[in-house]
This record gives C-alpha cells, sequence and structure tokens, in this order.
C-alpha cells in the first residue's frame, strides 16, 4: 500500500497549481457575462491571502478555479473587506463570497451551498502579556470580533451562556482588528482557528484555551442563486471531498501546516518548467514500472480480501460490544456503527455507514461540536474545553461530558473512550469511539459522595462522642470532639482497651464497669441505650449517655460497636438536684398540710367561738365595708327590727335620720378614725325599720385605720332608757342653770344697785372728812370716820357676796398666764407690810430657788395670797408672819404661817364655810365678811389646786396652798355667755 | 388750753359728788345726763377728758364710747368709764369700746382727782388696788 500511495501526494500537489496557473493567465481579460463569476475576497491568511501585486491565493482561491475549470466559469476576484463584500453580495454586484459560515440571519439574505468548504472553530488570541485560560476570565475584558460575524453572534450566546460582562468591538476586518490589538485598545480577539494559527505569530499573539462552535464555512452567492452556482459547487466539492488525494486535501494540509512557498509566481513558473521536464520523464519511468505495477496490484487485491475478511471479522466482533462503539475512516466517513449505537442514538446502520460531516457526532450529540473522536489530535486543553473529564493512556484517549438528550430533559452524562487507527505502516487510518451512558452511574456517584461527605461532617464536627470499638474492646476510631473531650489524641488512644481508658473500671459507686462491656458484646440490644460513667484522661468521671449500634457480619456476629455518646454529666448533677428539692419540697408541703389543718382546725374552733360571741352580744355588731353592712349580729337585728339576713347588703344611709346626718357622720367619723388612728365614739339616733329612731352609742373601729373603708366593726348599744335618764337630767341642770342664771343675773343688778348709793355714801363722808365742805369738830370727824368704815364694810360684804356667787354660777373667768411667782409673792407681802409694821409683826419669806414660773391667774392668786396674809396679820398680836414657797411632786407648795391665835381642831373642818367666822373673845376685833376663805378656796381650786389649813389653838396656824406648775383646764361646764341677762 | 371736764352721768348724786370733787380741785366741769346728750355736748365742747357712765338713758356708755372713737378729734382726749358694773368682763368691754380707763363705784374722795389727773397727764395705765 505504501508502495503505491507514496507518490501521490507530489502529483497530486503539481497537478493543480500548473491547472492554475494556466487558468489564471488566460482568464484575466475576460468580461463579466453569465459565465464569468464574480468572487469576493478579504484577506484572511492563511485561508486566503492576497499577495502585494493584489494577487489572491489560498484554499478558496484554488478550490474555486478548480470547480470554475470544470464548469467553464471565468472567474473575478473582488477583494476588498469583509463587511464591504458582504454588502455588495446583496446588492449582487458580486456573485459569490468566499469563507462564510451559515447563519439564520445570512441564510434569510445570500443562498448557501449544502456542501461545505471548511469547518473551523472560532478561537480566542491574546497578547502575550495577558493570562487568560479559561472562558470565565474573560470577564470585563475588551475583545475584538469581526463585525457581521458569526464568531460574533457565537460569541455573543457563549458570553451569555456564562453570564460574562465583556466589552465586544466590532471590527470591519481582521487588519484592522490585529492593529487594534497591537495598540493596546483591546484584550482579546476572536478570529477562526486557522487565521488566528497563521496570525499569532506575526503579531506576537498567544492563543488561549478558548476554543468554542466548530462551524462549517461556505462560499455564498448571492440571495436566489440567479447564476446557479451553488448546485455545482456542491457536486465539485462533494467530489473533491470522497478523494483523499483530491486537490481540496492538498490545499487543507497546507493550510492547516502554514503558508507554503507557492504564493511567489515568478518562482512557481521556473520550477513548473522543470517540473514539466520531470513529469516527462515521470510518464516514461511510469510505463516502465506499470507492468511491475500491475503485478503488485493483484497482491495487493488478494491482500485486500484477507484483509477485508478480517475486518469484517472485527466489524462482527464491534457490532456485538454491549456499548455503543463506532469507527471513522481517515475521511471521518462512518465505517462501523453497532447495534449499541443504533439503540441509543436510534439511527440505524444503513442511514449512517459512509456519512461524514460528523453526522456521527450528530447522531449522539446533536449539534454539539467537536466530539472526542474529532479532537484526538488536540492537546488535552482544547479537549478540556469541551469534556468535563479527561485522561490519555498511549494512544487512547478517556473523555467524559453530560450532554442534553434532545429526546430527554434532563443532562445525561456519557463517557466516551476514543483511540486513533493507525494502518501496519502508522499511517492514521481513522478512529474509533465507545461511549457509555453512565448517568446513572454518576448519579449514585454522586450520592454516594454527598453521603460520604455528609457522613465524614458530621462524624467530624458532630457535637457528640461517636467511638468505635471493636468486640475485644479495642478502640477504633474516636471523632475531634470525643477526643477533645476526654482529653486524648488519636494517636494514644486507638488501638487501646475502652477500660481503662474512657470506661473506669470501676464506676463511683462500685460496680464493676468491666463486665459491663462484656454485657454490652453479648447482649447489644439490651444496650442500644446505656447511660454510664466515664472517666477522662485526667481521671475526672463524667456520665455519658450512650446510643450502641452493632455493625454485624454477614454471619451476623458483631463486627464493631458504633457508640454516640452525649455528655450528661450536668444534667444528671441537675436531676440529683431536682430530685432532693423535690424530697424537700415534698416534705415541706406534708409539714405545710399538716400545719394548714391544725391551724383550719384553730380557726373553727375560733370561729365557732367568735361566732356565738357575736350571735349572743347583748349589744348590736355591725361589719361594714364601704359604708355597706357586710354582716350584723341577731342583737343588731332586733334593736332595728329588721327581719334576719336583711340587713346584709344594704347601705347603712338608710339607718340614719336623714341624709345629712348620713354625710356628717360619715366625714366626722371617718375623718376622726384616719387622723387619730383610734375608735369613733357617737351616741346618735337609728332609725328603725318601722321609721321610729331611737338612741343608740355607737362605737365604731376600724380594721385598718389607714383604710377605714375597707372594712369596720361597730358596735351599737340601745340607749333609749339611758338617754331618757340623760335628758331628764339634761333637763333639771338646765333648770338649775337658767334658776342660777337668774341668782347671778340678781346678784349682778344687785351689787350694781347697791353700789350706786354707797358711792354717795364714801363718797360724800370722803370729802367730809377731806374738810372739803368745811371744817369738822372732832366728834364729827370722829362719828364720819364711823360711818366710813361701816360704808367701806358693807362694799367689801357686797364684793366678796359677789365673788362668791360668780364662782358658784361658774362665771368666773380666769385669766391664765405664766409669770414669776416670786415676784407676785413679793408683791402681796408688800401690800400687807404697812399693816404688819403697824402692829410691829415681822414678816418673813422663805422662797426657795425652785420657785420659778407658775402658769395661772396671776391676780386670782395674788388676790388669795393678799388674803392669808392679811388673815395672818389680823389674827396675830405678836411675833411673825411667814410666807414660803417650795415644790413638791410637779407642783408649787405655798404656805402662809403665823403666831398667832390659832384655831381650835373642831373648827378647822368649818374654816372653809361661807360666812363662818369664829366666835372667840377676840373675833370681834377682827371684822370680817366670813367670806374670805371660802373664796380663797374657790379660787384655787379653779385654778386646779387645792388648799388646806393646819394649827394649833393658841400657837398659831398654817395655810398651805397646793398648786400645779401649770393651769389645766378642768371644768366641764361652760360658763354662760350672758350673765348680765 | 382748757381744764373742762365732762361728766357723763344720770345720777345726780354721783354727778353731784364728781364734780364737787373736781371742781374744790380747780377743774371745770360740765354734765350731760344721758348718752346722746354727752355725745352732742363732748363734740360741742372740746372737753379735756371725759367721765362716762355706762348705764344711761337713750344711748348706754360703749355706744358714746365707739361714737366718740371714731372722731379724730378725740383722739388724745381720755375717756374714763367710771362705773358701777363690777362683773367679770366689764372692764374688757368697755376698754374695747374705746374707754381709756375705768374707775369702779364706788368712788374713793381720796384718791380719784389724781388718778383723773393722771389719765389726763398721758399715763395711760389704769391701776390696781
Amino acid at each position: 500500500m505504501a508502495r503505491s500511495t507514496c507518490p501521490a501526494p507530489l502529483f497530486y500537489r503539481v497537478v493543480p497549481i500548473v491547472c492554475a496557473l494556466a487558468f489564471l493567465l488566460v482568464s484575466q481579460p475576460l468580461q463579466a457575462d453569465s459565465r464569468t463569476v464574480r468572487v469576493g475576497l478579504h484577506e484572511v491568511p492563511p485561508k486566503i491571502t492576497i499577495d502585494s501585486s493584489g494577487k489572491p491565493a489560498g484554499i478558496y482561491v484554488e478550490l474555486i478555479e478548480d470547480i470554475a475549470r470544470k464548469e467553464g466559469w471565468h472567474v473575478q476576484y473582488v477583494v476588498g473587506k469583509w463587511a464591504d463584500n458582504l454588502d455588495r453580495l446583496e446588492r449582487g454586484e458580486i456573485d459569490l463570497v468566499a469563507d462564510i459560515a451559515r447563519t439564520e440571519e445570512r441564510a434569510r439574505r445570500y443562498a448557501f451551498p449544502d456542501v461545505s468548504v471548511l469547518s473551523s472553530w472560532f478561537q480566542l488570541y491574546t497578547p502575550q502579556w495577558q493570562r487568560i485560560h479559561s472562558v470565565v476570565e474573560l470577564n470585563g475584558k475588551r475583545i475584538l470580533v469581526l463585525a457581521q460575524s458569526a464568531q460574533e453572534q457565537s460569541f455573543i450566546r457563549l458570553s451569555q451562556g456564562f453570564e460574562l460582562n465583556v466589552t465586544l468591538i466590532a471590527v470591519p476586518d481582521y487588519p484592522t482588528m490585529f492593529a487594534m490589538i497591537a495598540d493596546g485598545k483591546a484584550d482579546a480577539l476572536i478570529t477562526s482557528r486557522y487565521h488566528g494559527k497563521w496570525s499569532a505569530g506575526k503579531y506576537h499573539l498567544k492563543e488561549t484555551d478558548v476554543l468554542f462552535d466548530p462551524i462549517p464555512l461556505f462560499y455564498a452567492a448571492t440571495k436566489g442563486d440567479p447564476k446557479q452556482l451553488l448546485a455545482a459547487i456542491d457536486r465539485h466539492l462533494a467530489e473533491l471531498k470522497k478523494d483523499q488525494r483530491s486537490l481540496y486535501y492538498d490545499a487543507l494540509h497546507r493550510l492547516a501546516n502554514g503558508p507554503t512557498t507557492f504564493s511567489l509566481p515568478i518562482w512557481v513558473q521556473i520550477v513548473g518548467a522543470g517540473m514539466l521536464g520531470f513529469l516527462l520523464v515521470s510518464i516514461a519511468v511510469s510505463m516502465i514500472l506499470k507492468c511491475q505495477v500491475n503485478v503488485r496490484t493483484q497482491e495487493l487485491k488478494r491482500e485486500n480480501t484477507e484483509r477485508r475478511a478480517l475486518q469484517q471479522r472485527f466489524m462482527d466482533i464491534i457490532d456485538f460490544l454491549p456499548d455503543p462503539t463506532f469507527v471513522i475512516d481517515e475521511h471521518k466517513r462512518v465505517i462501523v456503527w453497532n447495534q449499541a449505537c443504533e439503540a441509543m442514538t436510534g439511527v440505524r446502520k444503513d442511514q449512517i455507514i459512509g456519512q461524514g460531516d460528523y453526522a456521527y457526532g450528530e447522531a449522539f450529540f446533536g449539534k454539539r461540536r467537536p466530539v472526542l473522536i474529532d479532537l484526538l489530535d488536540q492537546p488535552d486543553a482544547a479537549i478540556e474545553a469541551t469534556y468535563t473529564r479527561l485522561y490519555r493512556t498511549k494512544n487512547r484517549t478517556c473523555a467524559g461530558t453530560t450532554y442534553s438528550k434532545p429526546s430527554a430533559s434532563q443532562g445525561s452524562y456519557l463517557w466516551g473512550v476514543a483511540s486513533p487507527l493507525y494502518e501496519q505502516d502508522g499511517r492514521r487510518s481513522g478512529a474509533i469511539e465507545t461511549l457509555r451512558d453512565i448517568s446513572e452511574q454518576k448519579k449514585t456517584e454522586e450520592a454516594l459522595r454527598a453521603s460520604e461527605r455528609e457522613y465524614r461532617e458530621l462524624v467530624m464536627l458532630a457535637n457528640s462522642i461517636i467511638l468505635r470499638w471493636l468486640p475485644n474492646g479495642r478502640i477504633t476510631f474516636l471523632n475531634e470532639f470525643g477526643l477533645r473531650f476526654f482529653g486524648y489524641t488519636a494517636t494514644e488512644l486507638i488501638g487501646r482497651h475502652v477500660v481503662g481508658t474512657l470506661v473506669p473500671e470501676c464506676g463511683a459507686d462500685g460496680r464493676d464497669l468491666r463486665t459491663l462491656m462484656d454485657e454490652i458484646t453479648d447482649n447489644p440490644q439490651r444496650f442500644a441505650r446505656s447511660s454510664n460513667e466515664n472517666m477522662r484522661r485526667d481521671g475526672e468521671r463524667v456520665w455519658i449517655d450512650w446510643t450502641n449500634k452493632m455493625v454485624t457480619d454477614a454471619g451476623g456476629k458483631v463486627k464493631e460497636i458504633l457508640s454516640i455518646g452525649s455528655d450528661i454529666t450536668e444534667r444528671r448533677q441537675a436531676e440529683e438536684q431536682i430530685r432532693l428539692l423535690n424530697e424537700h419540697l415534698r416534705r415541706q408541703a406534708e409539714t405545710l398540710e399538716q400545719r394548714v389543718a391544725e391551724r383550719t382546725a384553730e380557726l373553727a374552733a375560733v370561729n365557732d367561738e367568735q361566732r356565738a360571741i357575736f350571735e349572743s352580744a347583748s349589744a348590736g355588731i355591725v361589719l361594714l365595708k364601704e359604708r355597706i353592712i357586710h354582716h350584723c349580729n341577731r342583737k343588731f337585728e332586733e334593736m332595728t327590727g329588721y327581719p334576719s339576713g336583711e340587713l346584709i347588703g344594704k347601705p347603712i344611709s338608710m339607718l340614719y335620720t336623714d341624709e345629712q346626718e348620713y354625710i356628717r357622720f360619715g366625714q366626722q367619723a371617718y375623718t376622726h378614725v384616719v387622723s387619730e388612728k383610734a375608735c369613733y365614739k357617737e351616741e346618735m339616733q337609728i332609725v328603725r325599720q318601722d321609721g321610729s329612731p331611737f338612741w343608740a352609742r355607737l362605737n365604731l373601729c376600724a380594721y385598718d385605720s389607714n383604710e377605714p373603708f375597707k372594712g369596720m366593726v361597730g358596735i351599737i348599744e340601745d340607749i333609749t332608757d339611758e338617754h331618757e335618764v340623760m335628758e331628764k337630767l339634761r333637763q333639771a341642770l338646765e333648770a338649775a342653770q337658767e334658776a342660777d342664771r337668774g341668782k347671778s343675773t340678781f346678784l349682778a343688778t344687785m351689787s350694781h344697785e347697791l353700789r350706786t348709793p354707797l358711792n354717795s355714801i364714801i363718797g360724800f363722808t370722803g370729802i367730809m372728812l377731806q374738810e372739803l365742805a368745811g371744817p369738822l369738830n372732832p366728834e364729827q370727824h370722829k362719828q364720819m370716820g364711823m360711818v366710813q368704815k361701816s360704808a367701806r364694810h358693807l362694799l367689801a360684804l357686797i364684793n366678796d357676796v359677789l365673788d362668791i356667787s360668780k364662782i358658784s354660777a361658774g362665771q368666773l373667768e380666769l385669766a391664765i398666764t405664766s409669770f414669776a411667782l416670786s415676784a407676785s409673792i413679793e408683791k402681796a407681802v408688800k401690800l400687807i407690810a404697812p399693816l404688819a409694821e403697824q402692829k410691829a409683826i415681822e414678816l418673813r419669806m422663805e422662797i426657795e430657788d425652785s420657785a420659778g414660773e407658775i402658769v395661772a391667774d396671776q391676780r386670782r392668786l395674788e388676790q388669795v395670797l393678799l388674803n392669808l396674809l392679811n388673815n395672818a396679820v389680823k389674827f396675830t398680836e405678836q411675833g411673825w408672819v411667814s410666807i414660803a414657797c417650795r415644790e413638791e411632786n410637779g407642783d408649787y407648795l405655798l404656805s402662809v404661817t403665823d403666831t398667832g391665835i390659832g384655831i381650835q381642831p373642831e373648827k378647822i373642818e368649818h374654816l372653809f364655810r361661807p360666812f363662818y367666822q369664829i366666835e372667840s373673845g377676840v373675833a370681834r376685833k377682827h371684822e370680817g365678811t366670813g367670806l374670805g376663805l371660802p373664796i380663797c378656796q374657790k379660787m384655787v381650786e379653779l385654778m386646779g389646786g387645792s388648799i388646806a389649813a393646819t394649827s394649833q389653838w393658841g400657837r398659831g396656824s398654817t395655810f398651805t396652798i397646793r398648786l400645779p406648775h401649770r393651769y389645766q383646764e378642768v371644768r366641764n361646764e361652760q360658763p354662760l355667755a350672758d350673765h348680765r341677762g | 388750753m382748757n381744764n373742762r371736764l365732762l361728766i357723763i352721768e344720770d345720777n345726780e348724786q354721783n354727778l353731784y359728788l364728781m364734780r364737787f370733787l373736781l371742781e374744790k380741785h380747780g377743774f371745770s366741769v360740765i354734765a350731760a345726763g344721758d348718752g346722746e346728750a354727752g355725745v352732742a355736748m363732748a363734740l360741742q365742747c372740746d372737753p379735756q377728758a371725759i367721765l362716762l357712765d355706762v348705764q344711761l338713758p337713750k344711748m348706754n356708755g360703749y355706744a358714746v364710747a365707739a361714737a366718740l372713737r371714731k372722731r379724730p378729734r378725740f383722739d388724745g382726749v381720755p375717756i374714763i368709764a367710771v362705773t358701777s358694773y363690777a362683773m367679770v368682763g366689764d372692764r374688757e368691754q368697755i376698754l374695747a369700746a374705746g374707754a381709756t380707763g375705768y374707775i369702779e363705784k364706788p368712788i374713793n374722795p381720796d384718791t380719784f382727782v389724781a388718778e383723773i389727773r393722771r389719765y389726763l397727764s398721758g399715763n395711760m395705765e389704769t391701776v390696781d388696788e
């Protein structure tokens, strides 16, 4: 095979060049007519190159010229910018445009043939310094793209799919694009792969791994294809593509391997001439060789037959493989398509065998391009752009990816293994790919992985102790939390026995825990849940609640014990405390209950007693709340005449004589209770049910004197009888007082009436004795003196009688002031001094220092002292009279002592009786009204004191006044206001 | 300055006694027998002092004292009650009505004029005993 195919490339390379040259030389002068085909070209090296003389070259030029030659067309080139050519095509100024991808929009504007010229991927190129390895790194970049190009739309779709935010800069042609990137006006550019590869070195660009959308590139014709060029193009291209040695593959090869030198026309012409000579020699040689070739052909035929049989056997084997497997030849035509492929894709063998143009890819992956088998020669990065997982072994490439089955709603995961196939001589002859739908496996794997991850996280992070140990007691695992909890590191603990490490040999209560562990392994069911004492590394005892799970082997034998525990030490302590507290509470409650029962019994007894007292009380008892009767006893009901129970809940206002009285009483009583913090007493009239009032004595006490409205108890006594007696007494008293008042008025009037004549008597007597009216003789003087003396005595009598009657009638009002006692004494002594001096009687004063201030009626007190001193001097003929003052038991004692005649003991008790004068021989000498001492006594008593006399007959007397330091109101009766009538 | 004194007194003997005593001691005495006449005379005659009985016809001593005290011209004129009312409160009552002083009847002829002079000299203190 090698021998027959070896010279072919040279031949195939040379012939089209010669033809093209010949064509080029004659085609120039031709005018455009129906056979003239105007082809729009734009410079896309290496696919389309334009040399300095403006001559185009490249695969598109070669192919169209080949077709033109066969069809008899005259080709005219219109070289321009890509976008301009598209406009020209649309306007019909040119007939064809080369190197155009088919899009829906373009399909509406132009006509496309069925057969493509090239299949190209788009690839992203960047300046050397840019570091872009994957699609996502394009975010935020400025990217150049050819305006109105297929790659523009593809890239927009791609960037939308990845949610990229890129700035797309559309430029009219590639030269502009390269110029811009050289100026740093963009970060990357998108070109077709062929063009990019060609340009990369020239513009110092770097290819990236961002490859996308393999697309077929066509010649496109004016809409409607008026010159019917496309059918011819289709036909010829199909023909060319079928033959591996055709001009097409030759051009393709050159395209992939960079520019060749044939673009230099002069050089080509020289070489061409040389070649022509060489060709003639070759024909001659070939003629000689022909017979040899024929012999060899026979051999080859035989070999081929054998080979086909072998191939058929392989194909049969492949056909029965359980996984979809297909084989393509070097032209990417399907040559083997097994049953599993049919089952998975639904595409029958007879439909696909011999088909090229990615028919196999379409069957499995729909529109997806390229598939693994197409990528075998690509660097790994290019495969990884399409496949998520990849590995290579020798010449096998294994890769897997998810894809959406057109029929299935969810993505499937297809795992493919592809390998290039080689002839015996090492030439690539095709490739084989086996696919397997591993979606289910993938899902299971994913689920397992997730579950594994969750489990691991759970075990590692759980706030529980997770322990695994063997039935022999050896620890195999303790999670992080457990290690921290017990205070061990994994290396310290793993492999050791639980007893002596995590479990103490015996519990705090003396229980042997070694046997416990045996029991757990012996009877796992019983210990599915257990709480027991454990031990930390430092020996601290802890209580842990364990959940034990036995892991058994297929034979049911315990293989391992999984124990999950949580620390319940605190909980146990708390429980113990709660238990103790409960016990304590229960005991307390019992005691309390007992006490309540006792107290209840006591209270019941007291209550009964109180009820008995309450009901049998001789007084009415009312319990009030907010002035409403809360409770009352039978006696009160009897008093008021209400039927039993009828008063309960009634307002007490109904018991008052009228509303004003109710209000007055309320204010008075409640104010009193609050301010005095004492019970309120009043005698008042209460109205019975029949409307009749009765007098009652009410004693009202509050339970709480701060809040009397909350509750009060009233004790009511019917004092109708008492009140009647009192009323009689009061009337009697009033009558007596009335009589007394009459007497006083009489006395006052009499005093006045007596004084008026006395005024004349005393006055004129005095005038006469002064001899203002004329001189008197001694006898007249003596007699007038007697008149005067009698008149004065009469006046003294009148005054004393008036005093006595005033005191008796309670009309004597005291003028209470605070004054110095000693000063009053001295004043009285001073007044009596002349009389004492006259009788040569010594006056003595004995005033102790304690005699200070006294609160009394100064004038009356002085009157009393003067009276007593006067009496003392009067009844003393010789010796002395003394006045003394001292303090005793908080009272002042004022005593007047004389060395006079004294008083007979049996007379002493009569001393203070009015008009009682001691009859004695000397009595006549001592005239007095007989009212002095009674007046003194009354006055002292009025001032809250007392007076007493002691005497020794013939030796002298002592009159002692006892007076309190401070006068205090003692009188019960108010003096009558109007005493004159 | 006159030395005229007005005595308002319905009892002729008492009036005579006081007039006799005072005139003997150099005073000029005018007299009225009832309260109204007393007030009228006081207004006409500008007395140096007024001696006033309490129980008077037509207008009693309290009313006379009150009536005279209403007039500013009597501000400096002593009104001396001379009365036989000796009951509790009598003294206070007449002083409250406007009297300057109080002399109880029966008067003491030995001290009476001296007492009057003391009131006239501006020593308003009443004398006890």
